[in-house]
């Protein structure tokens, strides 16, 4: 089923992440996540099985309520599965870590402190061993990578959605993880800004040779396609599962532009729609 | 801006002379019983002549009654918060601490400053101390209150931040707790200030001695009521500036809308 991938032994900046030798940077081992409500219990995703391999970027996808919000929560730390287990970097996940880095679905920034602030506070509360110089170099660079440096004295409430995604997103680099969550990161924004947050998340993760594992939650079936390697349909809740994963066999680096005329792309494309809805016209 | 200044003073100006107004038909229709503005504003003249007077322990001037009565309130005060603010947050944080904790302010919060005098004049042995207990326990109620419910409303998104970024015990307080909460601190502050004023005034009549309360009793006794009015006026100024100066300093530790 898993072609073995090819790994590159290049170095991440820090050495709390050590390149995995099996190549697996998430295992999903039979999950099952059940809520205790005044109903009764809820069960948002059921017996969910599923590898990552590292530097892989995978998007997960489905409709409202089909848990895959809940299944990245899994990943992160955020949630812990009622069944099952998930390992992360070779160790079993228990709670969120430095190796795993989260961008809200609402960026979750906090209003009273400036970007540079909101940066810097991540930073020293994971980097508890670098200095106070170095610490404040990572919050410059990750500032510059982003184009945020001229904000950087900006309360959030200053900013648009986009600059405040760009800060949650240098702030999630900052902090040097070797997987990347991202909770439906552009989904309070606007085509336009959040077409040009694809080109610089892929920027991103090239300039880092693109060693970082990213999953990323989202109902968009443009940006699934146009950023990820493999697209993860997940049935509708409660119980939701795993409906298919579809391989994104495009070569990179992807153009928005060509890409809509590439067949591969328009057939991956009809394939996720028939996947997620039942209705195509009015006809119907 | 400036335009914005000049109608709120002339609103103030307004509103103050409405009082008056109201004030002097009091005085027509209780035939000058209760005296009127322009006697009572002879009498205040008499009083801001000579402020700091000291002429023994029950005869001080209307100056030093003020500044003994705000010593007295500030001490007060700053001890019910010492104990409110913390009280607070625990109650805010952890369910167990609100449901073990609640019940006590709920009983102790209607309680009048008046029956807690006895106790006070038991445990401190003298009138300053017990109007200083009195002024503590009855005014800290609102700081415990505003608090918790400031730290229990802090949004999950918050929460996640610290968790996510794996935030110590003191950088979690420090820098999501208290900036989030301090609004809800600060308003809880000022709803103590203005109680603790007005239970100074009260405590005093009991207790006797120096302050503003004791200067409304002597003046009773010495049947001035002019002195009262004024006193009574004085009182009304001071509480509107300390409510005025907390709200004041609520805006100074505000970051929302900068």
């Amino acid at each position: 089923m898993t072609t073995q991938n090819l790994v590159k032994f290049v170095d991440s900046a820090s050495d709390f992440h050590k390149i995995n030798s099996t190549g697996t940077a998430v295992s999903i081992k039979n999950v099952t996540v059940s809520f205790k409500g005044s109903k009764g219990s809820f069960t948002a995703i059921k017996n969910i099985s599923l590898d990552i391999k590292k530097g892989e970027i995978v998007s997960l996808i489905g409709h409202s309520g089909c848990g895959k919000s809940t299944l990245m929560n899994t990943i992160s730390g955020m949630v812990m599965p009622t069944n099952g287990e998930v390992i992360a970097n070779e160790n079993v996940v228990t709670g969120p870590g430095p190796d795993r880095g989260i961008v809200f679905q609402n960026y979750s920034l906090l209003p009273w402190l400036t970007v540079y602030k909101n940066i810097y506070e991540a930073v020293d509360s994971v980097f508890k061993q670098k200095t106070s110089i170095e610490k404040h170099e990572l919050v410059e660079e990750n500032l510059k990578m982003v184009n945020l440096t001229q904000h950087k004295d900006k309360l959030p409430g200053q900013l648009s959605g986009g600059m405040k995604q760009r800060v949650a997103i240098a702030r999630a680099f900052a902090i040097n993880p070797s997987i990347l969550l991202l909770d439906e990161p552009f989904g309070a924004l606007d085509a336009l800004t959040k077409g040009s947050m694809h080109i610089e998340l892929l920027k991103l993760w090239n300039m880092d040779n693109r060693n970082k594992t990213i999953v990323m939650v989202t109902h968009d079936i443009e940006e699934a396609i146009f950023l990820s390697d493999r697209v993860v349909v997940m049935s509708d809740g409660p119980a939701a599962t795993i409906k298919k994963i579809v391989d994104v066999n495009l070569p990179r680096p992807r153009n928005k532009k060509d890409i809509a005329h590439d067949p591969e792309y328009v057939r991956i494309h009809d394939e996720l729609l028939t996947l997620l809805f039942d209705k195509f016209s009015i006809e119907d | 801006m400036i335009k914005n200044s000049a109608l709120n003073i002339a609103y103030f100006l307004g509103s103050m002379a409405i009082l008056i107004a109201i004030w002097q038909l009091i005085t027509i229709v209780t035939k000058s019983e209760i005296p009127g503005p322009i006697a009572t504003w002879a009498v205040f003249k008499e009083l801001m002549a000579e402020p700091f007077y000291d002429r023994g322990p029950n005869d001080k001037g209307i100056g030093n009654n003020l500044l003994s009565s705000v010593g007295r309130v500030f001490t007060g005060f700053a001890l019910g918060s010492i104990v409110a603010i913390p009280m607070g947050m625990l109650m805010g944080s952890s369910k167990i601490g609100m449901k073990l904790l609640n019940p006590i302010v709920q009983i102790l919060k209607p309680v009048s400053p008046l029956a807690w005098f006895p106790l006070g004049l038991l445990a401190f042995k003298d009138s300053g101390g017990a109007t200083i207990f009195i002024i503590a326990i009855t005014s800290l109620w609102p700081t415990v209150i505003n608090t918790a419910f400031g730290v229990s409303s802090i949004p999950q998104d918050h929460k996640n931040v610290g968790k996510a970024f794996g935030f110590s015990t003191w950088k979690y307080l420090t820098k999501i707790v208290i900036p989030y909460s301090l609004p809800h601190i600060f308003t809880g502050l000022r709803l103590s200030i203005g109680i603790a004023w007005v239970v100074i005034v009260a405590g005093e009549m009991l207790s006797g001695g120096v302050g503003i309360g004791f200067f409304v009793w002597d003046s009773w006794n010495g049947l001035s009521l002019e002195k009262i009015l004024v006193a009574i006026l004085i009182i009304g100024g001071v509480g509107l500036i300390l409510d005025k100066g907390f709200n004041a300093l609520q805006n100074l530790f505000s970051w929302e809308g900068k």
